[in-house]
């Protein structure tokens, strides 16, 4: 296991410009972090650049300018410097990180149409290359209330069965950080509670750190460790710039 | 770490599954790639098929393999040993004129001749071969079915042929009795035929002109070349009247007689004749002189004191590379000292050929040509003479002559001149010289494959042979296989161009429509790389499945074109067969153009951008 004072994620001047016909949206992050096992919310209104700066995390967009940029390697070896392989466009390394290090929770869907529940669950760890016992994909599918649907098809599943199986597949390979995109938009209120609260529990059980982006500040507000929030200042006609940092630094 | 679980192996699965889940969607691909690859199938067994099936009827029969000659010409046995070196031809024997070439046949009823064809054949005949019949050999024949039913003589029995000939006003026939071995099938000709050995052809050609065949107990003559020359030098004492110089060339079979001075006759006979001697050249302008012609004015000078002496003007030899132009002089004691020059060890002229031994001497020039004369003095010189056929023999040194040219008796410059004009032959065993046979007049001659006959056919008309043969039969062939070739490739290339457009246009959409999956396999950790093969393997797998699919098609179809054909074909006979060794081949470019057809789709699928499209709705 990797030193408890290594981050699992480590940013630090981040800027991502996004250019949308004549507008210009600059998202700023001077600094972010992600201890190990620690649960962050990342909050805000839509088109405060939540999504952008997870798909950053997620190693799936590129940042435009970033002084320092580190992912925990799935191995406990050296952090891998993320801010380089994007500059050597080392895509193939980022790819092995993806699989090796993160689960990813969809805010909608997520799940191969084209294969069962169990395989869906299964992929991950399969291409990761990790050994899977069948004991752990039924404990942590009937922790999740969705052992029953394990023969199933992803789309005779509710969407509320559907999140709860992403979730599933996000962690049993074991990864140190999960993702979680909006994980319970698409479900009301009540079973959006349910599954938060069962997919914080898991990871507490499982010491995995998470990261959700959600606009609900109630759902995720006192279930996390360190929330990140947004201030958009329009400063042109086409110029918006959005500036993310920690609550706790805002309260002060 | 990532090369020893590389997710790229996961990528196969993935499509199958892909593929399965949309499985009407791949059903109809499977279905259109069955639909253009089966009638290609379909194509090319028919032509193989068809092209097959005509080819075979005519390979069956070793008719269409047959070469004829249009016209008899002589063939030289040259000319058969280089036909039969090249590399087409399947079987070649000589034939001779085809008059000769007939033999009366004994009927079994009647007990009186019939005459039938004469045919020769030899090991490897194929139209004795392939029509149920063996190869006879010496004393055995074959006979067609018509010759069987009509002399009633079956396999097994004894044939009784007869020869005849007209020999000075009388008849004359030789018999032999010949076994059956074997009797054709009805396909090998109509016509009553008896297929013997060349031998028994030749024996029986040279029957009909006169010679014995010793081995078959046929009586006749041997075939001992004529004497022939350019003239004669008549030389006496006193000159001759004119009345009797012009009795000389009536009824004599000469033409001309003309004086000749002492100088011309050296010229002629190597010497000067004595002084005030008369000389006279006799001679018949564009023939040549015969011993009758000879005899006849020797008839006619009996009682004058005279010298006959027939020459032979211009004829050359060559003995170890050097050419000379030896004399024809055959002196007896009696004309050497009336002429004053010694007398040739071989005797005088008497119109007989003599034996070998004596025929073949020569005096060698002791002025001239020293190192021969040594060389040779007590060995035998070999030499040769051209004619129409080279002959080559070997001359015993009867001594020295102080002529200027070699001297050798005049009968064997006879016998080379007559060499000149009909070939002869020399067997140093046998009976010297002898006139060699009159030349094969024509051949039957087989291609060693259908194929082979238009390139024989050609090889033969370009020496100058007029030749027929069934070529028109295997050019209309050659010419329809090229066609539907054409037409198979033509069609091909439409179904090519089809199969790679269904393929490239649903492997496409099916990366469009599959967008987000393929967006959330990049997230879950397959780089672009592994993605690229997503379409590359699901183009593999259908064109497997489409080539499966249209061979399962071809083989429902093939079976219905030749039940429907059933009646037209012979047992074993195939109007759509496709020859299997062209599979492989037919596989191996449906996988290439399935993979060349998915490299869009799979360059589309390397360009998804996950950031994009894990939030589509």
């Amino acid at each position: 296991m990797a030193d408890k004072s290594t981050p699992m994620v480590y940013l630090e001047g981040l800027v991502k410009t996004r250019s949308q016909s004549e507008s210009v949206f600059e998202l700023h992050v001077p600094h972010f972090t992600v201890a190990p096992g620690q649960m962050v919310a990342i909050i805000g209104e839509s088109g405060c650049g939540k999504s952008t700066l997870l798909d950053i995390i997620a190693l799936v967009m590129a940042p435009t300018r970033v002084d320092r940029f580190l992912v925990a390697a799935g191995n406990g070896g050296p952090p891998a410097d993320v801010a380089a392989h994007w500059a050597t466009d080392a895509e193939g390394l980022l790819a092995a990180l993806r699989r090796d290090s993160l689960g990813y929770v969809l805010q909608t869907g997520g799940l191969l149409p084209f294969l069962n529940v169990r395989r869906n669950i299964c992929l991950s760890a399969r291409i990761k290359g990790v050994a899977l016992a069948a004991e752990r994909v039924e404990s942590l599918a009937r922790r999740l209330g969705v052992v029953d649907c394990l023969e199933r098809m992803p789309l005779s599943l509710s969407i509320g069965q559907r999140q709860r199986v992403a979730i599933v597949r996000a962690l049993v390979h074991r990864p140190r950080l999960v993702l979680a995109d909006e994980p319970t938009a698409a479900v009301d209120k009540g079973r959006a509670r349910a599954i938060m609260d069962d997919m914080y529990a898991l990871a507490r059980d499982e010491s995995v750190a998470v990261v959700v982006v959600s606009h609900d500040v109630d759902l995720v507000m006192d279930r996390a460790d360190t929330v990140y929030t947004f201030t958009t200042d329009q400063l042109s006609e086409q110029l918006s710039r959005s500036l993310c940092r920690p609550l706790a630094d805002n309260n002060r | 770490m990532s090369e020893r679980t590389s997710p790229i192996r996961h990528i196969p699965a993935l499509a199958a599954s892909h593929l399965l889940h949309e499985w009407v969607m791949s059903l109809c691909l499977v279905v259109a790639l069955a639909a253009v690859i089966a009638p290609l199938f379909v194509l090319l067994g028919l032509k193989y098929g068809t092209i097959q099936t005509l080819r075979e009827r005519l390979v069956e029969d070793p008719i269409f393999r047959e070469i004829r000659p249009t016209q008899t010409q002589v063939f030289s046995s040259q000319w058969f040993a280089e036909l039969s070196s090249w590399p087409e031809t399947g079987f070649i024997t000589p034939t001779i004129l085809p008059l000769s070439s007939v033999i009366n046949v004994v009927q079994n009823d009647s007990g009186k001749t019939k005459l039938y064809d004469l045919v020769p054949t030899a090991p490897g005949d194929p139209l004795l071969l392939e029509n149920d019949g063996i190869v006879p050999v010496d004393g055995e024949v074959v006979l067609t079915t018509e010759a069987a039913l009509e002399s009633g003589i079956g396999v097994g029995e004894e044939l009784i042929v007869r020869v005849t000939r007209s020999q000075d006003g009388r008849k004359e026939a030789a018999e032999s009795r010949l076994r059956v071995v074997a009797v054709l099938d009805q396909r090998a000709g109509s016509l009553a035929r008896v297929y013997a050995p060349l031998s028994l052809v030749l024996d029986v050609e040279a029957y009909k002109e006169g010679y014995a065949a010793p081995a078959r107990g046929w009586a006749g003559a041997t075939p001992e070349p004529y004497l022939s020359f350019d003239g004669a030098v008549l030389l006496l004492p006193e000159p001759l009247p004119a009345i009797t110089r012009t009795g000389l060339i009536i009824n004599s079979g000469f033409g001309r007689i003309a004086e000749l001075s002492a100088i011309q006759v050296r010229a002629l006979l190597g010497f000067l004749p004595p002084q005030d001697f008369a000389a006279y050249d006799l001679f018949t302008p564009g023939s040549p002189v015969t011993i009758s012609s000879l005899r006849a004015v020797d008839q006619k000078l009996r009682g004058r004191t005279r010298a006959l002496l027939p020459y032979v003007r211009d004829l050359k030899v060559t003995a170890a590379g050097n050419t000379l132009q030896p004399l024809g002089l055959s002196i007896n004691a009696e004309q050497a000292q009336l002429l004053k020059i010694p007398e040739t060890p071989w005797g005088g002229y008497n119109g007989n050929l003599p034996e070998c031994d004596r025929l073949l001497q020569a005096l060698w020039p002791s002025a001239k040509g020293r190192a021969l004369t040594e060389q040779t003095e007590h060995r035998e010189v070999e030499v040769q003479a051209a004619g129409v056929g080279e002959v080559a023999f070997a001359l015993h040194s009867a001594g020295t002559t102080s002529f200027e040219r070699p001297v050798l008796p005049v009968e064997l410059l006879g016998v080379l001149r007559t060499g000149k004009q009909r070939a002869i032959t020399f067997e140093p065993d046998g009976q010297c010289f002898a006139m060699a046979r009159g030349g094969y007049r024509g051949f039957r001659l087989y291609a060693r494959s259908i194929d082979d006959v238009p390139v024989l056919y050609n090889k033969l008309r370009s020496q100058g042979i007029d030749v027929l043969a069934e070529v028109a039969a295997i050019e209309r062939i050659h010419t329809l296989d090229q066609g539907l070739t054409r037409l198979f490739l033509l069609i091909a290339l439409l179904g090519l161009f089809g199969g790679t457009a269904v393929l490239v246009a649903s492997l496409y959409a099916a990366v469009e429509r599959r967008r987000r999956d393929l967006g959330v396999l990049r997230l879950l950790g397959f780089a672009r790389r592994h993605v690229f093969f997503f379409p590359m393997a699901q183009g593999l797998m259908l064109a497997v499945l489409g080539l499966l699919a249209g061979l399962g098609g071809y083989a429902v179809l093939a079976g219905v074109i030749n039940q429907a054909f059933a009646k037209e074909l012979a047992v074993g006979e195939a109007f759509c067969a496709m020859p299997w060794r062209y599979l492989p081949v037919f596989g191996f470019s449906t996988l290439i153009l399935a993979v060349l057809a998915s490299l869009t789709a799979a360059w589309r699928a390397t360009n998804i951008d996950p950031a994009e499209v894990i939030r589509e709705q």
